[in-house]
């Protein structure tokens, strides 16, 4: 009697729309063929609102595959996304944008005949709803381009700028769609340690901001400082999840890695 | 100003066969404009004939058969073709790069194909004449394409200082990325040649009442295509004043190769391609930016 109780409370729950789920994103069972080859194989993970999460995992792992799979440019094989409980299976790229995802390239892919600011503009202008006018998708590019650390650049055009201002680009530019959950597609890989630093920085700002952020990583140093909780893929299945330290000492994510301790490794390339 | 008030005089000042002229260089200017403004989504129709065909024969057969005004006539082909091309589009917009500009290749043929196959309906390969515009009145047909020149210059400033050339910037730019970015390509690309097709059709409905006569190997034929074209790229792509430089020069270029020799216009698209695609790729007014604006110590870019 009880225990039918609780299913009927649970179920309730379930359908109370105004009850917020600590999830922003629920992926469940996600797998996703290429041919005879499967990228992502039944992953499953939660990101709640206002958390860092990492996905790692050697080259190949799928990570920018799942990346996809959310942002709509591929569709899956099975499995569901979830974004505030709706799902976005089906969805095109730029409904899931509409809906709230804002995501970089790990390959920057600024539109090379604008200039930094008409970059930034056009998100604003097409990834936000309600729509907002020119002027105002004018004047928040101009303040993420401050935001970003590109005030100063913001008439220059992509090819004269430095890999790690192209970045900020693309990081102002998801960030113009205002969204819920932004994705970083190795935003730190290729930087200098000091640019590093920043960009560091910017993301922990951003996350005092509210901002939920899930972020592919190959540099450990980054992952192990910022994350509050990491997915490790492998293979395109989830081999653990957890906090940085769990994962760290996880078997099977140190088997993954070559047998190197991730810390010892970091510390190796260093 | 000056020049607005130039081009209402414009006939007062000018013989009857230079109005002539002119009136096919503005319709050229027309037809270039409107290619131009689906290049902006980084789109290339070699198959404006087909627009260019439908607002024609729209406009003449609907005078023949139901003694439609000529004017109406033309809006009724520009707004045919219209809806041909957000049918087309919807199809064959989705396709990336090529696959587009071959499809529009091979609809301006089979209309073309249709017609010759129809000739109860369309007048088959004989063709279609009607009496000429307005009493053959020159100057009121100078005035009639003067003010759709106007609009569609017009379109092209709009289109300019919108959202909309944020939207066909980016998918001409990448179209991957502009998705992602919350633009949806298919729609401002079928938006596009949808503008662009109003204007072609009105074209070809107002070169068949001002010609009088037209044949489906013309209306609908690969030339038309060619030259939709090769004046905006001469010219200078995405501006407002590429694709009308572009015609001016090109349609000089024409008119005293048609007075030297015969078939002299194909002569000159050949040798303006092969000149443009070589030397100059951002057409004229790149070559002026680079080369020239310099010399009197402007900054290159």
């Amino acid at each position: 009697m009880r225990e039918h109780e609780k299913n009927f409370l649970a179920n309730e729950r379930e359908h109370d729309q105004t009850m917020e789920t600590p999830f922003l994103l629920e992926v469940k069972g996600l797998t996703k063929h290429f041919g005879g080859l499967a990228a992502v194989q039944k992953v499953s993970f939660e990101i709640r609102r206002g958390e860092i999460v990492s996905l790692i995992g050697p080259n190949g792992a799928g990570k920018t595959t799942i990346f996809n799979l959310i942002s709509g440019v591929y569709g899956p094989d099975s499995g569901d996304i979830l974004l505030d409980r709706q799902s976005l299976i089906g969805q095109r790229p730029f409904e899931v944008c509409q809906k709230g995802i804002g995501r970089t390239f790990q390959i920057m892919q600024p539109f090379p005949h604008m200039t930094v600011l008409e970059n930034v503009v056009t998100s604003g202008l097409f990834g936000r709803v309600p729509k907002i006018s020119m002027r105002q998708a004018e004047e928040e590019a101009r303040e993420l381009c401050q935001l970003v650390g590109l005030g100063d650049r913001q008439g220059a055009f992509p090819r004269n700028l430095t890999v790690a201002d192209q970045k900020r680009i693309e990081i102002a530019r998801a960030l113009a769609v205002k969204p819920k959950l932004l994705l970083l597609d190795e935003v730190m890989s290729g930087l200098t340690p000091i640019e590093t630093g920043e960009a560091i920085k910017l993301v922990l700002g951003l996350r005092d901001h509210g901002a939920t952020i899930f972020l592919i990583e190959h540099v450990m140093k980054v992952v192990m400082g910022i994350s509050d909780r990491v997915v490790v893929l492998h293979h395109g299945e989830k081999i653990a999840e957890g906090t940085t330290t769990e994962v760290a000492n996880d078997s099977r994510v140190i088997e993954a890695y070559l047998g190197e301790r991730i810390d010892e490794r970091e510390e190796a390339s260093c | 100003m000056a020049a607005a008030i130039l081009m209402i005089f414009y006939p007062k000042l000018v013989d009857s066969y230079f109005l002539h002229l002119t009136v096919a260089t503005f319709l050229a200017m027309i037809m270039a404009s409107s290619w131009d403004i689906l290049a902006r989504t980084g789109q290339v129709s070699v198959g404006q004939a087909g627009l260019f065909g439908i607002g024609a024969y729209t406009a003449a057969l609907l005078f023949q058969k139901a003694h439609l005004h000529p004017v109406l006539g033309m809006l009724a082909g520009a707004v045919l073709a219209m809806i041909v091309a957000a049918g087309l589009g919807y199809l064959t917009l989705r396709l990336r790069g090529i696959y587009f500009s071959i499809t529009t290749i091979a609809f301006a043929e089979a209309l073309s194909v249709i017609w010759l196959m129809t000739p109860r309906v369309t007048g088959g390969a004989m063709g279609v004449s009607t009496p000429p515009l307005f009493g053959g009145n020159r100057e009121q047909a100078y005035y009639l394409i003067l003010m759709i020149l106007a609009l569609v210059i017009f379109t092209v400033w709009f289109i300019e200082s919108s959202r909309l050339n944020f939207a066909f910037t980016a998918i001409r730019e990448n179209e991957e990325v502009a998705n992602v970015m919350g633009i949806n390509p298919t729609r401002y690309k079928v938006l596009a040649f949808m503008i662009s097709a109003f204007f072609t059709g009105f074209a070809g409905g107002f070169y068949s009442h001002y010609n009088t006569y037209i044949i489906p190997y013309e209306v609908f034929g690969l030339g038309i295509s060619i030259a939709c074209l090769v004046m905006p790229i001469f010219g200078g792509l995405y501006t407002i004043a590429g694709p009308i430089i572009g015609t001016i020069l090109v349609k000089a270029i024409e008119e005293y190769l048609r007075v030297t020799f015969s078939y002299g216009h194909q002569i000159a698209y050949g040798l303006i391609l092969v000149v443009v695609v070589l030397f100059m790729p951002e057409g004229l007014l790149g070559l002026w930016k680079r080369r020239i604006l310099p010399l009197w110590g402007g900054v290159r870019p």
